[in-house]
């Protein structure tokens, strides 16, 4: 197990009088691949929006490198560079070509030149897979494709870490095995990631540890073998239940 | 019947006398329509991007308060520009100066003063389109944008403005062509628009209804033309329906990824592996 990147201690998130996540500690450490799964409205997105800070947590706190960023010890806008994120909608930039969408970041926030954003965008468009389609707009675009890029635009800014909120549940089933295929890739290159899924095989066959968030706690933690084959908690069995009936 | 030649010949007669003046009442009424909306959109997009400065509860009070101001600010101008009529507005602007300075200063042009009055009022409507603009881009390009650490202005020029630009535009267009039609009470502060000319040539001539119809047919021609121009920018923003697939990787060599070698430049590994090999075969062939 590699350097610890992100240590969170203590965090909790509620919605006016609703607690979405309730005292989480959790960490990341450099080369992890992290699933998160859980029912619905477990607290699982929430969590990762409030480690990229799109959610301002209402207690705890988020240690970047032994940094405590909800207390300044680093600018947001700086953090995120570290800290990518994959949306389930995508969220591509509509006004922008393939290509432009990861090189607006680079230099815009990077202060990257032009030919240098270029080359480094188009190194992982071609990893995953999308360099023939530089010059398309989203909305030209299938929907693994433009997850594919989307994944292309967070590894374009060199983040230690990648989020993936439910980076397939918006996918038509054909599309979820090149996105999940891409994120093999990375995980077999040692990319740091975090991932929200309701994938089970991914979670098992590719994360190296599994959380089990129930009702805004992380109800049970291990290795994905510890996790699926001997799961603890009743909760767990109960959730891993219902996808083996499947 | 006669009296509709009898039209035709008022106007021709008109025409022939005054069509210069009214050309130069067209230009001006046009330069300023132009300018003026194009100001007003400036002024609409820099407080439609004040007013969407986020903050919190958890940011420093004097943060929160010097936003909240801004917005007050904002509120207060679109409020009154936008519910007050243009005529008073500028009336109001033009006699200002010398009123507070005692005569001391006044509006050296009528060019500059009719200007500042259609832009201040144009930004007043175009504060409001923007916001409606920003308001109807999906959050998730903000969260995208902010994800890759861009900050409020970044998203805000690069992602969110473009977009919304072209929402508003149908809006942006309503406004010009309102601005070429209400520009004409400019004439109140002495501004020689295209309305202002038909007052001078029926001063003169008591020719009210033939130069009634010259003004509307010009502005009509001028409102037509306009939205025929703002469709075809439209279209531009659009961008290109279709896309070209990039068969060959046009960076392979910058990207030190490549799958395709440019053949037939000094980087073409394979024609030079070519190269090699048919002189090996001739050389061969020579023994």
């Amino acid at each position: 197990m590699g350097e610890n990147i992100l240590k969170i201690n203590h965090l909790s998130k509620s919605f006016g009088s609703q607690a979405v996540l309730k005292d989480i500690d959790f960490e990341v450490s450099k080369g992890d691949v992290t699933s998160v799964i859980g029912p619905s409205g477990s607290g699982k997105s929430t969590l990762l929006r409030c480690i990229n800070l799109l959610e301002t947590p209402t207690s705890g706190e988020i240690l970047y490198h032994g940094k405590n960023v909800l207390k300044g010890g680093i600018r947001p806008t700086k953090y995120r560079t570290h800290v990518g994120m994959v949306f389930q909608s995508f969220n591509l930039f509509n006004n922008m070509t393939v290509l432009e969408n990861c090189m607006a970041g680079q230099i815009k926030v990077l202060k990257r030149s032009k030919q240098e954003a270029r080359e480094h965008a188009m190194m992982y468009l071609e990893k995953v897979g999308m360099a023939p389609y530089i010059n398309a707009r989203p909305r030209q675009i299938s929907g693994g494709q433009k997850q594919r890029v989307a994944i292309a635009r967070a590894l374009a800014m060199d983040p230690e870490v990648i989020l993936f909120d439910e980076p397939t549940s918006a996918l038509d089933p054909e599309m979820v095995g090149e996105v999940l295929n891409v994120m093999r890739t990375l995980a077999e290159d040692s990319v740091t990631m975090l991932v929200v899924t309701h994938e089970m095989a991914f979670a098992k066959d590719v994360s190296n540890k599994v959380v089990f968030m129930y009702d805004g706690i992380i109800r049970e933690e291990g290795s994905p073998e510890e996790l699926f084959m001997n799961p603890k908690r009743h909760e767990t069995q109960d959730f891993l239940a219902r996808f083996r009936n499947k | 019947m006669d009296k509709l030649a009898q039209l035709f010949t008022d106007i021709g007669y008109l025409w022939g006398k005054y069509a210069a003046t009214y050309l130069n009442g067209v230009r001006n009424t046009l330069i300023l329509a132009f300018i003026g909306t194009l100001l007003g959109c400036v002024i609409g997009f820099i407080c439609g991007v004040l007013n969407t400065i986020p903050y919190s509860k958890s940011d420093p009070p004097l943060k929160r308060f010097f936003l909240g101001f801004i917005r007050v600010i904002i509120r207060v101008y679109v409020e009154v520009f936008r519910g007050t009529p243009m005529v008073l507005q500028a009336v109001a602007i033009y006699y200002a100066l010398p009123y507070f300075t005692n005569g001391g200063a006044r509006f050296e042009s009528v060019w500059m003063a009719s200007i500042i009055v259609v832009s201040i009022n144009t930004g007043a409507y175009m504060a409001e389109s923007v916001r409606g603009g920003i308001i109807s881009i999906d959050p998730g390009q903000t969260e995208g944008a902010m994800a890759i650490g861009m900050n409020h202005i970044q998203t805000m020029t690069s992602v969110i403005l473009p977009q919304a630009l072209r929402n508003i535009m149908p809006q942006i267009g309503n406004n010009f062509i309102i601005n070429i039609k209400d520009t004409s009470v400019m004439f109140m502060i002495s501004f020689t628009d295209f309305f202002a000319v038909h007052r001078g040539v029926v001063g003169a001539t008591y020719a009210y209804f033939p130069s009634a119809v010259i003004e509307m047919a010009g502005y009509l021609t001028m409102t037509l033309i306009s939205s025929l121009l703002l469709r075809a920018v439209e279209k531009r923003l659009d961008g290109k329906s279709s896309y070209e697939l990039v068969e060959q990787d046009q960076l392979v060599m910058t990207a030190g990824t490549y799958s395709y070698p440019s053949r037939g430049t000094p980087f073409d590994e394979r024609s030079k592996e070519f190269a090699e090999e048919a002189e090996k075969q001739s050389s061969r062939g020579g023994d």
